[in-house]
């Protein structure tokens, strides 16, 4: 009771108003991947909502066409490659920007987020234009390093937020206790900066997997990523059969998060 | 004893101090950070660097850590010159203002750190760390992390990770800054006593003057990148070498005079001798005047305000020319003080105990 009373009529309008305004926010984003989720049960052969039945026939067919299976273990491929190359890229560079001592660290930070500020069809077709001029075909080799080139600054800029965010004294007690600047990179900095860079790695996994701009213009004759694919697929049919894939995805993601917010273990990161 | 510091067996001839700074000097761009400084610090000895924010203190440890390297000067312990060494072999031990403990590590990885950077491990290891944790009486908390102490005892492991490494100077930055008063003053003698009773030789930085007075043995006081006065607490208070470090530690009364022929007239009547001649300033702490009816004395002025503290009476006095002065009486038993607005008379108990500057 006396609880309630700190509260004014205008307060509890407030609250209610960021309540309601949040919901619906959440809807915004949740609803279209729930409707395609229901429509990937659907019986009927052509995309419709609401669904009049229920069957799974869509995912055996995900898994039944070769073409899409093999696509998906291409865009697998191709996150996971641009991921590691992320991290190796990205890590050093995030550490020259936040930590180097030499001019131009800001120079360096602008020049690595160029790339993703340009439409992503602009980098795919000069990549394209670029690897032909020196005699380099489209591959999924080309599509993971021009996706990486896309995505690199999202790395660099979790990392180095990060980085800027470590109380430096931290890799001056380190030196003073008797640790190599090597030393004290591998047992203080990189396992404080463990959970941004994984936050990085997610980000640019997923990127990867899902990128269609850069890779329509990028990716290997034979070795068509899933993004292109379903892209032909929804241009020539419209069964659920794209929905079912869009499901599969959605469980991907909610898994790999889970298991990201599961490794980090919130408690030992807590500066 | 738990820690057997090579003192003993690395002591040089006692006449080379463990830390010598000789003319030390530093530049940020165009401005001088530090100029100039010099202080020796001997075996056990526990120095503070003592000053108002800005005026170097921290510049100079960081020298003296390697964080920095010094644009003049050196810097040597036991007498090699600290110059070419990297940080990471000096033999210091910093305690950071923020501790910096190391988060994702329990206590007692913490406290073995800097002997795994050396190599050293196993049975050896196990035993110098439990030996740091029990020194700070933290024995039980070596499974901890940092998060999980208080700010009392993350310091204590701050000291028990740099007591590991034996240093042969231990540095701490404003260590009980991130501590509530309280704490502060019970942590301050306790930290006075753990370096005492270890025989450490330690360099502490801090703004608080009384914290310096109770954990020095000597106390630099520092001001605009030079060191004004180096000397005992006692030695400081009583005879500050210049007005800032007068003005700085204490309470002090200035006054102006003039000088001629070796003294200073006192304006009580009593004459003090000095080298200065011409235009000077007097200082005088509150305990070194004493008032009594006005008919007594020819330095007149009236009480603006007095007040009780325990056995002191602590009067604000405003002379007759409008010099604004404070005067410490002990508290005699049923003997009235005086009022105020009261006239009084002022008189300086011990003139050689004021003291003569030239006017700034």
């Amino acid at each position: 009771m006396t609880a309630l009373r700190k509260y004014s009529l205008g307060d509890i309008f407030g609250v209610g108003l960021i309540f309601a305004v949040g919901l619906f926010t959440l809807l915004l984003l949740v609803a279209p991947s729930i409707i395609v989720v229901i429509i990937s049960f659907d019986t009927r052969a052509f995309v419709s909502f609401p669904p009049e039945g229920f069957t799974l026939r869509w995912y055996a067919e995900v898994f039944q066409q070769g073409e899409l299976v093999e696509a998906m273990a291409n865009s697998l491929q191709v996150g996971l490659t641009v991921t590691v190359l992320c991290i190796l890229l990205g890590v050093p560079t995030a550490l020259a920007c936040a930590r180097g001592r030499f001019k131009g660290t800001t120079a360096l930070s602008v020049f690595v987020l160029v790339p993703h500020m340009v439409p992503g069809i602009v980098l795919g077709v000069a990549v394209l234009f670029a690897g032909a001029l020196v005699g380099v075909s489209p591959s999924i080799w080309l599509q993971s390093i021009s996706i990486t080139v896309f995505i690199l600054a999202v790395m660099v800029r979790t990392v180095q937020s990060r980085l800027v965010r470590l109380d430096p004294a931290l890799e001056e007690a380190a030196a003073n206790l008797r640790a190599t600047p090597f030393q004290s990179l591998r047992t203080v900095t990189f396992p404080l900066l463990m959970p941004a860079i994984l936050a990085g790695a997610v980000f640019t996994f997923v990127e990867g997997f899902d990128n269609l701009s850069v890779a329509i213009f990028t990716h290997g004759f034979r070795d068509r990523p899933l993004p292109v694919e379903l892209l032909a697929l929804v241009q020539y049919t419209s069964s659920p059969l794209v929905a079912a894939v869009s499901g599969v995805q959605i469980v991907l993601a909610i898994a790999a998060l889970i298991a990201v917010s599961l490794s980090i273990g919130l408690d030992n990161v807590n500066e | 004893m738990m820690h057997q510091h090579p003192r003993t067996a690395s002591k040089v001839a006692s006449s080379v101090p463990v830390l010598r700074i000789g003319a030390v000097g530093k530049q940020f761009g165009a401005t001088k950070v530090l100029e100039k400084c010099s202080l020796d610090v001997d075996e056990g000895e526990i120095v503070t660097l003592l000053g108002p924010s800005g005026c170097g203190k921290t510049t100079l440890l960081r020298c003296i850590a390697g964080f920095l390297d010094a644009d003049q000067g050196d810097v040597r312990i036991d007498g090699q010159d600290m110059g070419p060494i990297p940080v990471n072999r000096r033999p210091v031990g910093v305690v950071f203002q923020s501790y910096a403990l190391f988060p994702h590590m329990t206590v007692a990885r913490n406290v073995a750190y800097a002997l795994k950077m050396q190599g050293i491990r196993g049975a050896e290891a196990d035993r110098r760390v439990a030996g740091a944790l029990a020194t700070v009486s933290l024995q039980d908390f070596g499974d901890r992390y940092p998060s999980q102490l208080s700010g009392g005892q993350q310091q204590r492991v701050a000291i028990a990770r740099v007591l590991v490494m034996e240093p042969r100077v231990l540095l701490l930055d404003e260590p009980f800054n991130a501590l509530d008063a309280k704490l502060r003053s019970s942590m301050q003698v306790e930290l006075r006593q753990l370096i005492k009773r270890l025989g450490l030789t330690a360099i502490f930085v801090t703004h608080d003057q009384e914290e310096a007075l109770t954990m020095s043995d000597r106390i630099a006081i520092m001001r605009a990148g030079r060191i004004e006065q180096a000397a005992p607490p006692d030695e400081i208070f009583d005879y500050p070498a210049t007005a800032y470090v007068a003005d700085f530690i204490g309470t002090s009364n200035f006054w102006k005079a003039s000088a001629a022929g070796g003294t200073v007239p006192l304006p009580d009547g009593q004459r003090r001798q000095t080298e200065h001649s011409g235009d000077v300033q007097i200082m005088a702490r509150p305990h070194n005047l004493k008032l009594a009816e006005p008919e007594a004395g020819e330095w007149r002025g009236h009480v603006q305000f007095h007040r009780t503290i325990g056995a002191l009476i602590e009067y604000h006095v405003e002379t007759s020319d409008g010099v604004l002065l404070q005067v410490a009486t002990m508290r005699q038993e049923r003997a009235a003080p005086f009022d105020d607005g009261a006239a009084v008379s002022l008189h300086i108990i011990d003139p050689t105990y004021c003291a003569v500057y030239p006017a700034s």
